[in-house]
């Protein structure tokens, strides 16, 4: 949190998932489609099955254009953008498993340097050595997902290392296990969906390629639910109560679970339906292509409940995604944002709202957009969002605006109360500045709730996952900073409520 | 200067000694290097070559493009690969400046990935031959490759005169294009640039001297190997008048700390200095690569060795640039001495696999029905 800020207007996430979720995608075609292309050379060789080869030979530039070429920038690539828009969360993981990234280093360059021999000697050397090498790539491929598969489960499920600090407690966490079977069947899915097409390709053998590939496709999924279903149970029980149960803490992750399952579901039925029954029907591209969107979409919607389910944290009860760590709440509350770290400060301090604005994007910024991507503005309560409170007219329409648009934040409070306490109608319209005051005063007051959240995980017992549904925003990392802070933020978000907030969206280049 | 602008040191601290770390970066950076120059400098020689081919593939100089880019089909991989490394070392004793110098260029940083994903394609589409890359239209994919490969070597080199100046920020927060008239940034660049020439050059002639001797296409052979052998003559001329330039226009304060470190800086930064003049000289000397197998050869080890002694040179220059705003014994240090030895274990095993298989495939040529 002591960096400076990246402007991006679409949003850090977002920006993150564009990199990242394609690269997930090709990162597991590039380990599954080692294992499917050595064992279907392998089988090829002892077969003598030229279409089998002819199938590997011709999956294997496929791999070497999209994994070597595109997996590995992208895989740069999600460093690049963690260290633009969550520096102090990417150095955190990096300072506790440097050795772990070193070690999956060693088997990314046996990876490359396989894939570009296996690549390039198709037919040039004998066959046998041909074979090793496509071993060899799956076992540096293989060796590089469950190392870093170590790291990823560990930011859900840190598990005994919260109490030791030690590496090999938080490798080897609750959800370590399940995830490498669940990724292991992802991988064949992949592998599975990508390869169906040069499969389809073959004239001869057409059919019963495509049926063998749907054999790997099946087994991937099916692999994949049994490692679902054993994940979904490792984690712990208020972490599940995010999306499960009878009312979950959150319901847009819930319809996430079920999208995610109903797609392995759908993958599962139209690889036997298209692969196993009919595989003729592949010709026609279009069921090909939607046994792909369906493994995609399990796949992509896994991990959207995977990344959903941390939060608010980044490494979980450790470090929240805005880097804050939860060690630090109480020395920035105590002595200011300003004195923890000079980006606060740049540009000078004499303008509250300026320093409100870069409270915003030390804090704010990594899940809000002022405009965009979740955006903050929308978030906050509106002039005319008041009026329809405190109208009420028709009877009824105003606790209905309430409902819509101010519970979620005054959860101590009911229509009544908010009435009572706001100006009438009339006396609105009258003074607008007035309305501005009190838009800030309700900013201040959530801010404040906010704040006295953090001591919350001040207090708890730091040895065990916290359970985020104890507090007021379970999904938001507290506010930190003295009361300085929190006025300058208050001041700032409180003039993108009224009109003026144009002038001050445009002003900083956001 | 702002020292308050340097966020704190992380507080998970490092699982070895500072001393492993930095021998670490300086060997996985060399590596890189490597690497890099090849791709840098070797995309741009087979872009000059096969413009000055006019595109035909019976010129020469059209066949020493398709050499370098064939080299660069697995270059690019292994410089993205080996590039992973310095990366996750720089981020580990250096993530208060490194993360803070990207952040302040982050439009630029993030359109690396871009630039490089282009230009590794674009290198693909001109190796296969592809309907653009016939003829004289590959020209196009080549030019596209290099401008973004230097691209992104000035992008690199911006981080890296950022990252080591924190008393820039506050400045560059407003004006990040302002990098471009650090007196350095040129020298700095144009540095790089000719050591990825002449490392290129240097590789071309030494394999054509190597073919032409074993009687394969000798006159090609011969051919190409007296076209490249100028280019690093050139490279290394133009590479003494650019090492001066850079040395002139370090901050005064750097060079004198470069001077006053006595033997442990000026010692590498000497021998590098002397190593340069000498391959220049032994180049010079020789005007037919092809009849001095082995000066080609001892020129070729004397440029790795100078680059292995500048990527020393470079770690002490960064040092004395940072100055008092870095002290690495902030640190705390836990060490995972366990986890060390297994990462050097598999390394080890690593590349000896690698080995293993590399000898394998040169061994065990297709014969018979394996040929099929």
């Amino acid at each position: 949190m002591d960096y400076p800020i990246w402007d991006f207007a679409m949003g850090g996430g977002m920006l993150m998932a564009l990199v990242a979720v394609p690269h997930v995608i090709v990162a597991h075609f590039a380990v599954g489609g080692g294992l499917l292309i050595a064992v279907t050379e392998t089988l090829g060789v002892r077969r003598n099955d030229p279409e089998l080869r002819e199938l590997a030979k011709r999956s294997s530039l496929v791999l070497i254009l999209v994994s070597t070429v595109y997996g590995a920038i992208s895989g740069v690539g999600i460093w690049v953008v963690a260290g633009l828009i969550s520096p102090g969360a990417i150095s955190s993981l990096i300072h506790n498993y440097v050795w772990g990234w070193a070690i999956e280093w060693v088997f990314f360059i046996l990876e490359i340097v396989a894939a570009l021999v296996y690549y390039g000697t198709w037919d040039k050397i004998s066959k046998k050595a041909h074979m090793l090498v496509g071993w060899l790539y799956f076992v540096g491929a293989y060796g590089s997902l469950v190392v870093i598969n170590g790291i990823i489960t560990y930011q859900l499920t840190p598990g005994k290392w919260l109490e030791s600090h030690a590496f090999w407690d938080g490798f080897f966490n609750p959800t370590y296990w399940p995830a490498t079977l669940l990724r292991t069947g992802v991988a064949l899915m992949m592998a599975a969906a990508f390869m169906l097409f040069p499969a389809s390709k073959s004239r001869e053998a057409g059919t019963r390629l495509v049926r063998y590939i749907g054999g790997w496709l099946v087994a991937g999924s099916l692999i994949s639910y049994v490692g679902y279903r054993w994940w979904e149970a490792q984690l712990g029980e208020t972490t599940r109560a995010l999306f499960l149960g009878e009312s979950p803490t959150l319901a847009s992750l819930a319809a996430t679970r079920s999208f995610t399952l109903w797609a392995l579901a759908a993958a599962l039925v139209l690889g036997i339906v298209f692969l196993l029954i009919v595989p003729r029907s592949i010709k026609a591209i279009v069921p090909g292509i939607l046994v792909m969107v369906a493994a995609f979409a399990f796949f992509g919607g896994w991990e959207r409940l995977r990344e959903g389910s941390r939060k608010p944290f980044l490494i979980h009860s450790h470090l929240f995604s805005n880097g804050l760590l939860v060690e630090d709440i109480e020395r920035i509350n105590s002595a200011g944002l300003q004195a923890y770290t000079g980006w606060a400060s740049t540009g000078g301090l004499d303008d509250p709202i300026e320093v409100g604005r870069r409270v915003f994007k030390i804090q704010c910024a990594a899940c809000h957009t002022l405009g965009g991507y979740r955006s903050i503005t929308e978030a906050l309560p509106t002039f005319q969002e008041m009026l329809a409170v405190t109208a009420n007219d028709p009877p009824g329409s105003g606790a209905a605006a309430f409902e819509a648009g101010c519970a979620s934040c005054h959860r101590d409070s009911n229509f009544e109360e908010m009435v009572e306490f706001m100006p009438g109608a009339d006396e609105m319209k009258e003074d607008p500045e007035m309305v501005t005051d009190l838009l800030v005063g309700m900013i201040t007051g959530t801010l404040e709730q906010l704040r006295d959240m953090g001591q919350a995980y001040v207090d708890a017992d730091r040895s065990v996952q916290f359970d985020t549904q104890t507090t007021a925003y379970p999904m938001m990392p507290p506010f930190v900073g003295n009361d300085e802070d929190l006025e300058a933020l208050a001041t700032f978000l409180g003039t993108l409520t009224h009109d003026g907030a144009s002038t001050v969206l445009t002003g900083g280049g956001e | 200067m702002t020292p308050d602008l340097i966020p704190a040191v992380d507080a998970a601290g490092l699982p070895g000694p500072v001393w492993l770390f930095q021998f670490l970066l300086v060997l996985t950076f060399f590596l890189h290097l490597l690497f890099v120059n090849l791709t840098l400098g070797g995309t741009l020689m087979a872009a000059i070559s096969h413009t000055l081919a006019r595109g035909r593939a019976d010129d020469p100089r059209g066949v020493l493009a398709g050499r370098l880019i064939g080299i660069n089909g697995y270059g690019i991989s292994l410089t993205i690969t080996t590039g992973v490394a310095p990366l996750l070392f720089i981020q580990l004793l250096y993530h208060q400046f490194f993360y803070t110098a990207t952040i302040l260029i982050g439009w630029m940083w993030l359109s690396l990935l871009l630039f490089l994903t282009v230009g590794y394609y674009a290198v693909y589409l001109y190796k296969f031959k592809g309907a653009p890359a016939r003829g004289r239209g590959g020209g196009v994919w080549l030019w596209t490759a290099a401008i973004l490969f230097m691209v992104i070597g000035a992008i690199q080199v911006a981080v890296n005169l950022i990252h080591m100046q924190p008393g820039s920020w506050e400045a560059l927060a407003g004006n990040p294009w302002a990098i471009l008239n650090d007196p350095t940034f040129v020298p700095r660049y144009l540095h790089f640039l000719l050591a990825g020439v002449a490392l290129s050059a240097m590789v071309v002639t030494w394999w054509a001297v190597r073919q032409a001797r074993q009687g394969i296409d000798p006159d090609l052979n011969g051919t190409i190997a007296h076209f490249a052998w100028k280019w690093v003559l050139w490279a290394s001329v133009l590479q003494i008048a650019d090492g001066l330039w850079l040395t002139m226009a370090l901050p005064k304060d750097v060079l004198l700390g470069l001077m006053r470190g006595g033997g442990a800086t000026m010692g590498p930064f000497t021998v590098g200095v002397f190593f340069g003049i000498g391959i220049l000289v032994m180049v010079a000397r020789c005007s037919d690569p092809v009849t001095r197998p082995a000066l080609v050869t001892a020129t070729l080890g004397t440029t790795l060795a100078t680059m292995a002694i500048m990527v020393v040179t470079r770690d002490q220059v960064r040092s004395i640039y940072m100055g008092s705003s870095v002290d690495l014994s902030q640190f705390v240090i836990r060490a995972q001495w366990g986890n060390f030895w297994l990462f050097a274990i598999l390394l080890v095993l690593g590349l000896a696999t690698v080995y293993y298989m590399i000898r394998r495939v040169l061994n065990e040529p297709a014969e018979g029905a394996d040929a099929a």
